[in-house]
């Protein structure tokens, strides 16, 4: 294609004397240094916030899995698919946790095809469900980038503006056979704004670099287990929303929940309509759950897109979910030890200030705050105060 | 019946809101802040006593800050010998449960002389004291040896009513509690409170709004005391119906159908064309333009 900026290959740079990295303390043991380490990782990943940037909250995102033949290979324990899909899992558990109003969906390619495991859907159990069944599937032949992408296709380019439409593909194999030029394609998806992101297993593959890169999405490789988890959490957060989506008001419905209990002589036992399309088991029948306020359908679980007049009907505190996304935290100033105790804390080597409360936190506080609880423990008394 | 490896963790937040209190003694003398403290305590040690393994905080939420009653800082496990003549009592109880209501007794009522009161909010900041809970059960949690799980729960108390500038830590703060899976039982001694509704609901708690405060000790003990395993095989108060409709943001109505901003998920209840909290203009959906068809001039004119 066009020149593109070539970076240096890791093998053409100088020579780099990792073990230097490494520092003994007095013990002889490297513990610290070890810790030290995987603890400035865990922060660079909690900490990249993006500033002032609006970002894509709906988003409808779909995940191709590769299932060729180099899926059934061992390095990843017990064999990548394996593994790939237990990860998948714990991703789709976090994603639906961190975007309560957004979508997946779950493309599968081998043998030259690609077919669709689950549809785009905002329930994480059907999700998971598949995946579970997926284990036992046959990795065999190679895998089609073309149909893959071409089927998230054509179910995105419905989608409308105001969502961010993300493709993340797993791509294990050094192959792709497609029918048709791909490049072809990676201009209407850049036309389409869909932004494709690819984690590969193996090495990195050309057309991948230039497809990521056309689109604008992130392109790694994985180095170990641990790794893989942690490329995959990084497309859990909100991507910053590009400049041509659109922002429009979304009507949407507040159900009540109603719990009917036997004594109630008005409640009626009756179907919902996410168990007429299902064949879970269970009779299905429940007294109580959550009409849609337009048509009075009945519905068990939320968020949901009502199938009879089309309202999205979600609860207040999904929308809470994502506030934090919006008001995020600022990064602690990091100082040493200067203070032996600090706010109900433990002892520790470096200790974190807030900057705009300056009270005293310790290395665990920080990151369970961070990450977990998202405001900052004294600044809310402050804020009664004021 | 719990092995020997499952330690399980209450933490009670008390509402000690001075405030709140003070009036509250005026309007019902026999209920005051210290029979309060005396049913927590009597909750305490009953818990305690349930298994070795139990562990116990108590945490103390007053108006600007809230503060650990128990484990205090000032006290090391080794202190408890029975040569200090204050703190073996002479009645036979329990070491560990005097020595705790001893320093519970102490520490609030350092906590309540030493804080200057300003102003009259009569609100409490509940949504810190839980985030203190939060951590202090997270930081348990890392402490623990290999092997042994722990279930933890915290208890509120509540007295006085909600605030409702801490909607949204309130909400960051069940969130996390219900990734811990830490359940959040709310005990509510005057008015409904829908934010501890919310928590209860969203955590897997009780929320219960006590008819008679002098009783305050038997619902704690009948229905706050026993941990979420054993409540399935109890008759419990029901879960209370939860309003989750959410509030526009123009007048604070409740409603059913609403306009959602893509871009800062603010609620309206009616179409404008601009989102006031994060001033973005919105694409109007217009009606297709239809091409105006050329009439045939009819011969007729």
């Amino acid at each position: 294609m066009d020149e593109e900026p070539e970076r240096a290959k890791r093998w053409e740079g100088g020579y780099e004397r990792t073990w230097e990295v490494l520092k003994e303390d007095e013990s002889g043991s490297l513990r610290a240094t070890v810790e030290d380490i995987l603890f400035q990782a865990k922060r660079k990943r909690v900490f990249e916030s993006h500033g002032q940037v609006r970002l894509g909250m709906m988003r409808h995102l779909y995940v191709v899995i590769d299932s060729s033949r180099t899926m059934e290979d061992q390095d990843l324990k017990p064999n990548r698919l394996t593994s790939t899909l237990k990860l998948m899992e714990y991703f789709v558990e976090e994603y639906f946790d961190q975007n309560p109003i957004s979508q997946i969906g779950i493309i599968t390619t081998k043998n030259k095809r690609a077919e669709k495991l689950t549809d785009l859907a905002g329930n994480p159990k059907k999700h998971i469900a598949a995946m579970k069944k997926a284990v036992n599937s046959m990795c065999v032949g190679e895998p089609s980038l073309y149909n893959a992408l071409n089927i998230a296709m054509q179910t995105l380019k419905h989608m409308p503006g105001h969502t961010s439409r993300e493709i993340l593909v797993i791509f294990s194999s050094l192959t792709t056979c497609d029918p048709a030029n791909i490049y072809d394609l990676i201009k209407t998806l850049k036309a389409l704004k869909i932004r494709v992101s690819v984690i590969g297993l193996s090495a990195e593959v050309r057309v991948c670099t230039v497809l990521t890169r056309e689109t604008g999405g992130n392109y790694n490789v994985i180095l170990d287990e641990s790794h893989f988890k942690e490329l995959l959490m990084y497309h859990v957060k909100p991507p910053p929303a590009s400049s041509s989506s659109e922002c429009s008001l979304i009507r949407m419905g507040f159900p009540q929940h109603i719990i009917a209990s036997l004594s109630d002589q008005d409640a009626k036992p009756s179907f919902s309509m996410s168990h007429l399309e299902s064949s879970d088991g269970g009779p299905g029948l429940t007294l109580g759950g959550y009409y849609c306020p337009q048509c009075r359908a009945k519905y068990t679980e939320l968020p949901v897109e009502c199938k009879v007049c089309g309202l999205t009907l979600v609860s207040a505190p999904h929308l809470a979910r994502s506030f934090h996304h919006l008001f995020p935290l600022d990064a602690f100033q990091e100082h040493p030890l200067e203070e032996h105790k600090g706010d109900r804390c433990a002892y520790t080597i470096k200790v974190f200030t807030c900057p705009a409360c300056s009270s005293v936190f310790c290395t665990d506080c920080d990151l369970f705050i961070h990450d977990t609880l998202h405001c900052c423990p004294s600044c809310i008394h402050r804020q009664g105060t004021s | 019946m719990a092995s020997e490896d499952e330690i399980s963790l209450l933490v009670i937040v008390v509402d000690v809101n001075p405030i709140w209190w003070g009036q509250h003694a005026q309007r019902e003398p026999e209920f005051t802040l210290s029979k309060c403290l005396d049913a927590v305590m009597v909750m305490a040690n009953s818990h305690l006593v349930m298994t070795r393994s139990n562990k116990l905080a108590i945490i103390a939420s007053h108006c600007q800050e809230s503060h650990f009653l128990y484990p205090s800082k000032h006290w090391k496990a080794g202190d408890v010998t029975g040569d200090d003549a204050s703190s073996g009592s002479g009645d036979g109880k329990y070491e560990l449960l005097s020595v705790a209501n001893d320093l519970i007794a102490e520490e609030i009522r350092n906590l309540m002389a030493r804080t200057q009161v300003k102003g009259h909010q009569t609100d409490t900041l509940l949504a810190g004291s839980l985030a203190k809970a939060l951590c202090y059960i997270h930081r348990i949690s890392k402490e623990l040896d290999a092997g042994q799980d722990m279930k933890s729960r915290i208890l509120v108390v509540k007295a006085a009513e909600d605030c409702a500038l801490q909607y949204m830590n309130f909400m960051n703060v069940i969130f996390a509690a219900q990734k811990q899976n830490v359940l959040i039982d709310a005990c509510v001694l005057d008015s409904d409170s829908g934010l501890l509704q919310q928590a209860c609901d969203i955590t897997g708690g009780l929320y219960l709004r006590i008819p008679q405060k002098t009783a305050l000790v038997q619902y704690l003990l009948w229905v706050f005391l026993p941990d979420a395993d054993q409540r399935s095989q109890l008759v419990l108060p029901p879960p209370v119906h939860v309003d989750y409709r959410a509030a526009c943001f123009c007048h604070r109505n409740l409603i059913e159908i609403g306009y959602v901003c893509s871009v800062c998920l603010s609620i309206f209840c009616n179409f404008s064309p601009i989102c006031t909290t994060c001033e973005t203009a919105f694409k109007i959906p217009l009606p297709q333009m239809m091409k105006p068809k050329k009439k045939k001039l009819k011969a007729a004119n």
